[in-house]
């Protein structure tokens, strides 16, 4: 393994040399005002981030896993946290809800995996309308407003580092050490390189994917609470959550057959996102050319970086296991 | 072992058909019961004009699931299809009606571009999930910077379609959802082409050592799944009378599931045409079920969630019984 490092870059290179490449841009077209972008760029990505966490580990745990409920649970979070804080008065209660919601929605699609043996895509997928259905119960006449104190920290960026990135780099951290020195983090992505010996080695399969799912509902569920903090609360306001927290994941270097998490690279994935709307928006392309813009950059990031120094080019040996677990899957569905 | 009353008849098949079939055969009872609970709410449906009314928003889903179809018999996903859709109304509610050479260009382009898409899939051994996602991001620029608001004009050919009523009192939609669906599993199973889709999807290497490029094979595939969303495109923007990108981005899943309800699989080599379309018509008609029960519309996506789920469930039962 040693011998492979010293020759290749970690997988989370790419996505932060694009983020640099469209930083060094941004600062070539604004001239001056370099801290602020930065500051800017850290305080909208942290949410993405989040949600990155969660979607990377549910990826991580084999290939078909997929959360495409993580846009509606976010808008949902966002309404309830605001709504409960609103009654009780206490944004903790309102995050605590938010979570909550997260926990019992994403235990829906772990029953639907588990026990109904749905392909995870399409039971997160009726997990997505479920969740919809009471957002949009939830926001009929919905005001509301967040708590100035948990405002005021989302914004409150002392030095120009914001303080809430602080606290998700802390979490990206803990993340990354759970999946590198404990069991439960081994046991994962051992899970998700190979479902079959995984199980037969002794690994409580069932865990592990409840495990994954819940985690990525709560922190989804989290992202909303606090997102809507930030702004305010709105039924589509997870929409684009979804695909850019897949495409964030996989540019990170998470890799979609499982079995390699890459929590560092989230956050490459995520300021280069943020950090190419500001740089859209800086040059004054339209919202149509935006998304044209990130298409092809989003294509090209995978066409560089494919290819670079994935375990799988030098040896046969992970292609054939894919395959095998393929049909392991196969007989799952 | 016991073997229950419908289980047998089923077991009289061979196996591997029986289990091929079942799925689909399941979706079909589904589709039927809810055919006729909605005929008992709203009698007015069993007729041309009835069934034409809620079956003509179906066929643009019918079509946009037979290209997930084609994506996911060569062991794709496509997340981009919904998007896509969206920017073929708009193309042909913009060039198509004004400068028809144009339009005919940019939708041959647009094909092109998917054939791209397989070719950059194949490779640089991308997943398909990701490269479709970074596409939809393109479909729904370059379907903003055609039609920036929803509207536009459709060709006059096809206002004469959706007002065409057919001999017999066959509903228009069921026969361009019938000959689409024919067309696939004529292609997909009936042609050297569909056989080397599939042995994309359930085997490469050994489609490789027979003899047969992945590239042409995969570009071909995806070329044929922008054929069939262009198809899709063209009948929804005779459906909607204009253009909007963001008229169905929810179809990305949906057909994905309309795929998975007629027996289709994610690891690919399995090509379902009829199962898709029934899965497909299942959906649409879930939809149109609700609307008869006064549901509030806050509410519908639960329901359609949950029954989802009750037939997928229904399956695993039958499923092992018939194992």
């Amino acid at each position: 393994m040693m011998s492979f490092r010293n020759f290749s870059f970690p997988p989370w290179t790419w996505s932060f040399l694009a983020a640099v490449i469209v930083l060094i841009l941004t600062f070539a077209v604004s001239g001056a005002g370099g801290a602020q972008t930065l500051t800017l760029a850290f305080t909208l990505a942290p949410y993405l981030v989040l949600v990155g966490l969660g979607q990377m580990l549910v990826m991580s745990a084999g290939p078909g896993n997929i959360d495409v409920s993580v846009g509606k649970v976010f808008s949902l979070g966002g309404l309830l946290s605001i709504a409960v804080g609103e009654a009780t008065g206490s944004w903790v209660l309102g995050l605590g809800a938010a979570a909550a919601a997260g926990f019992a929605m994403a235990a829906i699609s772990v029953v639907a995996i588990l026990y109904v043996r749905i392909p995870p895509i399409v039971a997160t997928l009726a997990t997505s309308l479920i969740v919809s259905a009471i957002s949009l119960t939830l926001a009929k006449g919905f005001q509301g407003s967040a708590d100035p104190a948990l405002k005021g920290f989302l914004s409150w960026a002392p030095f120009g580092v914001p303080a809430f990135a602080v606290v998700v780099i802390l979490l990206t951290v803990i993340v990354s050490l759970v999946l590198k020195w404990t069991t439960w983090g081994s046991h994962m992505l051992a899970f998700g390189q190979a479902r079959r010996a995984a199980g037969y080695a002794g690994v409580k399969t069932k865990n592990i994917l409840a495990a994954v799912y819940l985690a990525c509902g709560v922190f989804a569920a989290l992202a909303g609470a606090l997102r809507a903090s930030f702004s305010a609360p709105n039924v589509e306001l997870g929409n684009d959550y979804l695909l850019d927290s897949i495409a964030v994941v996989v540019i990170g270097g998470t890799l979609l057959s499982g079995g390699r998490a890459v929590p560092a690279g989230v956050w490459g994935g995520a300021l280069f996102f943020i950090l190419l709307d500001g740089l859209l928006n800086l040059i004054g392309w339209d919202y149509a050319g935006q998304n044209v813009l990130k298409g092809f950059l989003v294509l090209a990031v995978l066409f560089l970086a494919s290819g670079a120094p994935i375990l799988a080019r030098r040896s046969p040996s992970p292609d054939t296991s894919i395959e095998s677990e393929d049909e392991a899957q196969e007989d799952r569905l | 072992m016991n073997v229950t009353g419908p289980a047998q008849t089923l077991s009289a098949l061979p196996k591997g058909l029986a289990l091929r079939a079942l799925p689909a055969l399941l979706t079909l009872v589904a589709m039927v019961i809810i055919l006729i609970i909605c005929g008992i709410i709203q009698p007015h449906i069993w007729s041309q004009s009835g069934l034409t009314l809620i079956m003509s928003p179906i066929v643009a889903l019918a079509i946009g699931s037979m290209a997930q179809m084609v994506m996911m018999s060569i062991g794709d996903i496509d997340l981009s299809i919904g998007f896509f859709i969206g920017m073929i109304t708009a193309m042909v509610a913009s060039l198509l009606g004004e400068t028809p050479i144009i339009g005919i260009l940019a939708l041959a382009g647009s094909v092109l571009a998917y054939a791209f898409l397989g070719a950059l899939v194949q490779l640089r051994s991308v997943p398909s999930l990701i490269a479709t996602l970074g596409a939809s991001f393109i479909w729904l620029g370059v379907g903003l910077f055609l039609l920036p608001s929803p509207g536009g004009r459709v060709p006059n050919w096809l206002f004469n379609y959706i007002q065409w009523e057919p001999p017999l009192s066959i509903p228009a939609p069921i026969i361009t959802m019938i000959i689409a669906t024919a067309i696939t599993w004529f292609v997909t199973k009936r042609t050297k082409v569909g056989v080397h889709f599939r042995s994309l999807g359930s085997n490469p290497v050994a489609l490789e050592r027979s003899g047969v490029s992945l590239l042409k094979t995969r570009m071909l595939a995806y070329a044929t799944v922008g054929i069939l969303g262009v198809l899709s495109g063209i009948t929804l923007s005779a459906e909607i009378g204009g253009g909007d990108v963001n008229a169905v981005p929810g179809y990305t899943l949906t057909t994905i599931t309309a795929v998975i309800l007629g027996g289709g699989m994610f690891t690919g080599g399995r090509a379902v045409p009829w199962g898709t379309l029934v899965g497909a018509v299942t959906l649409g008609l879930l939809t149109v079920l609700l609307t008869f029960l006064n549901l509030s519309s806050n509410l519908q996506p639960a329901v359609q969630g949950l029954i989802v789920i009750a037939v997928l469930a229904g399956r695993l039962v039958v499923d092992r019984m018939v194992r």
